[in-house]
């Protein structure tokens, strides 16, 4: 009974309205969260897994030795690897394609990696245009991503290394 | 019978057998690395260390034989922890680059560190780098990864015969090498790739291409010889990218010979024939198979069948083929009405040749306790019968041999003969006569006047007193004058003596020829007398001229004459055959083609194609089928190769008699003995680049001896029909011998 009439003198008094403006008014004055992307953007964490990008050593030389087990532990089949001894006897890739498609970001490619070629970047926000194909990049364009991001890689790893 | 106890369990196992062959048998894992069960036992790994009841230390499981009662724990503690520390031990040296190592994934050592080792190393100081040399073109070191189980060195000591690779120095120094700089050189060698457990030893030609996880396995039989070794095809997206060899203790036991390991790369050859072409006005237009096949069918019915001339219509097959595809050319020949079929290509004279029954199987001739081994080089030509013979030797079996050249055999021989190759048949005939006289058989005529020598006394002996003897007869007397007389003297000698025969003349898949009857029949015409006469059509399959006969430019010369219509099926191009053709099939080369391959004790092996031909080649069963079809033939709805295996009878192959007289005179003269180098012998073999880079690859030379030289009027320096001469005075008086792998204009 008493809270019948509790209730029917705030809906009265428009109790309801008075509380969802209180809390207008203060977030009037509050700081935003809200980021301008891609003006702005979030803080990420290191061991964000975006685009993918194959490494070089400090000399210029690619770390990728065509060893395949990131092929082999790709659980979605993205990775595809031809390989052959080149002219100076090393062992390399001739081809190494991820079909950005099929793969669906679980780092594994990196964790499997032994000589840290392979790695996810904090890079996502890339796109492909037209066709099927763009989907699929090439060891050239790794290799770009890769020397283009190499400060943003290494800090990350740094960053990340002493949680390993 | 003996028991013992291993992990509880009560197991049988025969006395004195070793521990870790009845724990391989009864499916144990006991982890190991030297022991090899074709090999003998080093124990020098120490990983197969198990603990045994009542001795002091843990025991090696490959060298501990069993007793009654024994007691054996493979899981226990102190198996485990001896185990491990034998594993760290070895991984001290072992470098860290499994990721660019091409055994990874099929590594005994990677398998069993998963097992037992731990995975963190203790070892903090330099590890060994041993430098590596270049050992050939077929196997490629990486001896920093030796973890020094010797199998190789025990491989080429105990199966190879000649012991390439050897330790040098002690302890940590210890180096597994060649010998010799001029690196490995046994037809064998493959298979030191396939005993090495890690990754110091593996194959050049595949060297980095792939990862083992990658391929797929597929068997096969290699039909290089006259054994057809039972192989594993590892093939990655249609196309074959190594092979390796599958057990088989009745066949080639574990081993395979170079020919059958590393011949797949002629497969991948650019100059394979890829499309079906036609003669049309003397230029070749590419085709589809349809017009392709219409043309073919066109021309032999206008050039024979409709003109009622079918028996001018011939078939030469090169010894290559499948059974199958033997048995569907003869078909298509026989029901178009004509009997002139042939394989045999190489015989100067048909009527004159090595007719031998094989009675031995390929097994029994490790039991076999003496041998006589006439013209031939065995090791080189058919190097799995040599493995069994050389094993024979190796448990006792004298072998006696009569060749017409020095050779370099992997044991030792009782006695080399030289003899030129027109006094064999009279070192025979005395053979016989005195075997006959030492039974008091009546000497029959041709006998009489023989004269026995201490060569034929020594031989004789040598079979009279053998209890399992065997006689194998070679390539290099199928063009002797004296061939029939040969074999004919060889069957007496058998007979007197119970002995075996084994006749390795022909190679590759020719018992098939025979099985399938591709031989010319009542009123046809054999390979030399189709050439001879003047056939209107011919259907060649997978023939190569200047190869497959034994006068290269005269053949070329009748195929090429006017109004003549050849139809040829190859795998690979060759000009000779542009030439003379006036349709070329591309057919399927080995692996590409199911069918069937006889070998020498007659056993028919079936293989399944382990990878398609490329996009325009066609099996060539395939390919008669439907050109019997188009001519109208009964009898060809076969829808695979296995209905055509079973039409084939299993009457067994007959065997050609020879009625001519025996005759032993010596002929004057020189002899030449044309033999095609050992990696040269078909065309896949002649395309595998690394077969050919290697030193039995390229024998290209015609060795006779300075007296020889001095008759035939050349020197040193000279060729010899377009052969490089080399004066040798291990080869026979009288005798050239000529061992060639080049394309060349024959002999006279």
């Amino acid at each position: 009974m008493i809270s019948g009439i509790k209730k029917l003198i705030k809906d009265f008094s428009l109790g309801e309205l008075r509380g969802g403006l209180k809390i207008t008014a203060k977030e009037l004055i509050n700081k935003k969260i809200t980021v301008q992307f891609p003006e702005e953007r979030t803080p990420i964490s290191p061991r964000f897994r975006g685009l993918h990008a194959l490494r070089r050593y400090p000399n210029g030389e690619e770390r990728c030795i065509a060893c395949k087990l990131c092929e082999a532990v790709c659980p979605a089949n993205a990775i595809t690897i031809e390989s052959e001894m080149r002219d100076d006897g090393t062992r390399r890739t001739t081809q190494y394609d991820i079909d950005l498609f099929k793969c669906i970001f679980c780092g594994f490619c990196e964790e499997a990696c032994p000589v840290d070629a392979i790695v996810e970047t904090q890079i996502f926000d890339y796109a492909f245009v037209g066709s099927r194909e763009g989907s699929i990049i090439d060891k050239a364009h790794l290799l770009k991503v890769g020397d283009n991001n190499e400060q943003m890689i290494n800090d990350t790893k740094l960053e990340d290394a002493k949680y390993r | 019978m003996i028991k013992i106890e291993i992990d509880g369990n009560t197991v049988k196992a025969e006395a004195g057998e070793m521990l870790i062959a009845v724990t391989d048998r009864e499916g144990i894992s006991v982890p190991r690395f030297c022991y090899h069960k074709k090999l003998s036992v080093a124990a020098s790994c120490r990983m197969c260390l198990v603990d045994v009841e009542g001795a002091p230390k843990p025991q090696t499981a490959c060298s501990t034989p069993v007793m009654e009662g024994m007691k054996v724990h493979t899981q226990n503690e102190r198996a485990k922890a001896s185990q491990q520390a034998v594993m760290e031990f070895l991984l001290i040296n072992h470098p860290l680059d499994c990721p660019i190592c091409d055994q990874g994934g099929e590594c005994e050592l990677q398998d069993v560190a998963m097992g037992y080792g731990s995975d963190v190393s203790r070892f903090t100081e330099g590890k060994r780098v041993v430098v590596d040399g270049d050992i050939g073109p077929l196997i490629q070191t990486d001896m920093t990864r030796c973890i020094h189980c010797t199998r190789c060195v025990r491989f080429g000591a105990e199966i190879g015969g000649i012991m390439e690779m050897g330790g040098t120095g002690r302890g940590e120094d210890l180096k597994i090498e060649p010998f010799l700089a001029k690196g490995i050189q046994s037809e064998l060698s493959g298979n030191m790739i396939d005993v090495c457990p890690v990754g110091a030893l593996t194959s050049k030609p595949f060297r980095y291409e792939l990862r083992t996880w990658q391929m797929n396995a597929v068997s096969n039989i290699a039909r290089h010889d006259l054994v057809g070794s039972n192989i594993v095809i590892q093939t990655y997206k249609g196309k074959v990218k190594r092979i390796v060899a599958k057990d088989n203790d009745s066949v080639n036991e574990t081993w395979i010979s170079d020919r059958d390991r590393f011949s797949y790369e002629g497969l991948a050859h650019e100059n394979r024939l890829l499309s079906p072409q036609i003669k049309v006005k003397g230029e070749w237009q590419k085709v589809n198979w349809d017009e392709a096949l219409e043309f073919a069918m066109h021309g032999l019915v206008d050039n024979v069948l409709n003109t009622g001339e079918a028996n001018k219509l011939g078939a030469l097959a090169s010894n290559t083929a499948t059974l199958e595809e033997f048995y569907l050319l003869q078909k298509l020949l026989r029901e178009a009405g004509s009997e002139n079929i042939d394989h045999r290509l190489n015989i100067k004279d048909l009527n004159n040749t090595v007719a031998l029954e094989s009675n031995i199987k390929l097994a029994g001739l490790e039991d076999i306790d003496h041998a006589l081994i006439i013209g031939s080089n065995p090791r080189l030509e058919q190097p799995m019968i040599n493995h069994r013979l050389r094993k024979a030797n190796l448990s006792g079996a004298s072998i006696d041999v009569i060749n017409v050249m020095e050779f370099d055999f992997n044991y030792r021989l009782n006695s080399e003969n030289i003899v030129a190759p027109n006094q064999i048949a009279l070192l025979l005939a005395t053979v016989l006569k005195l075997i006959l006289q030492a039974s008091n058989t009546k000497i029959p005529d041709y006998l009489s006047k023989v004269e026995a020598s201490d060569m034929a006394r020594q031989l004789a002996d040598g079979l009279l007193d053998a209890d399992n003897s065997v006689i194998v007869l070679g390539e290099h007397m199928v063009n002797n004058l004296q061939a029939s007389s040969m074999a004919q003297l060889i069957n007496e000698i058998a007979q007197q003596t119970n002995s075996t025969t084994l006749n390795i003349s022909a190679t590759a898949n020719s018992m098939a020829g025979d099985l399938a009857e591709f031989v010319p029949g009542k009123g046809g015409l054999d390979a030399n007398a189709m050439l001879a006469t003047d056939l209107k059509a011919y259907i060649l399959l997978d023939v190569y001229p200047h190869f497959d006969f034994h006068n290269p430019a005269q053949t070329i010369q009748a195929l090429n004459k006017k109004d003549i219509f050849v139809v040829s099926m190859n795998s690979f191009k060759d000009q000779a055959v542009a030439q003379y053709s006036d349709v070329m099939l591309p057919i399927s080369s080995f692996y590409e083609t199911s069918g069937s391959h006889v070998n020498i004790e007659s056993e028919v092996q079936s293989f399944c194609a382990s990878v398609s031909a490329p996009s325009n080649v066609k099996p060539a069963w395939k390919v008669l089928k439907v050109l019997a079809d188009l001519l109208e033939l009964p009898g060809f709805h076969f829808a695979n190769s296995m209905q055509i295996t079973s039409e084939i009878s299993n009457q067994g192959r007959k065997q050609a008699v020879n009625n001519k007289a025996i005759d032993i005179k010596v002929k004057r003269g020189v002899d030449v003995i044309w033999q095609k180098s050992p990696y040269a012998v078909d065309a896949l073999s002649r395309h595998a680049g690394a077969l050919q880079a290697t030193k039995i690859g390229q024998i290209h030379s015609a060795s006779m001896n300075k007296a020889t030289a001095k008759k035939l009027e050349v020197t040193e320096n000279d060729n010899y029909l377009g052969v490089p001469i080399s004066i040798s005075e291990s080869v026979a008086n009288n005798c050239v011998f000529v061992n060639t792998n080049k394309s060349t204009g024959g002999e006279p």
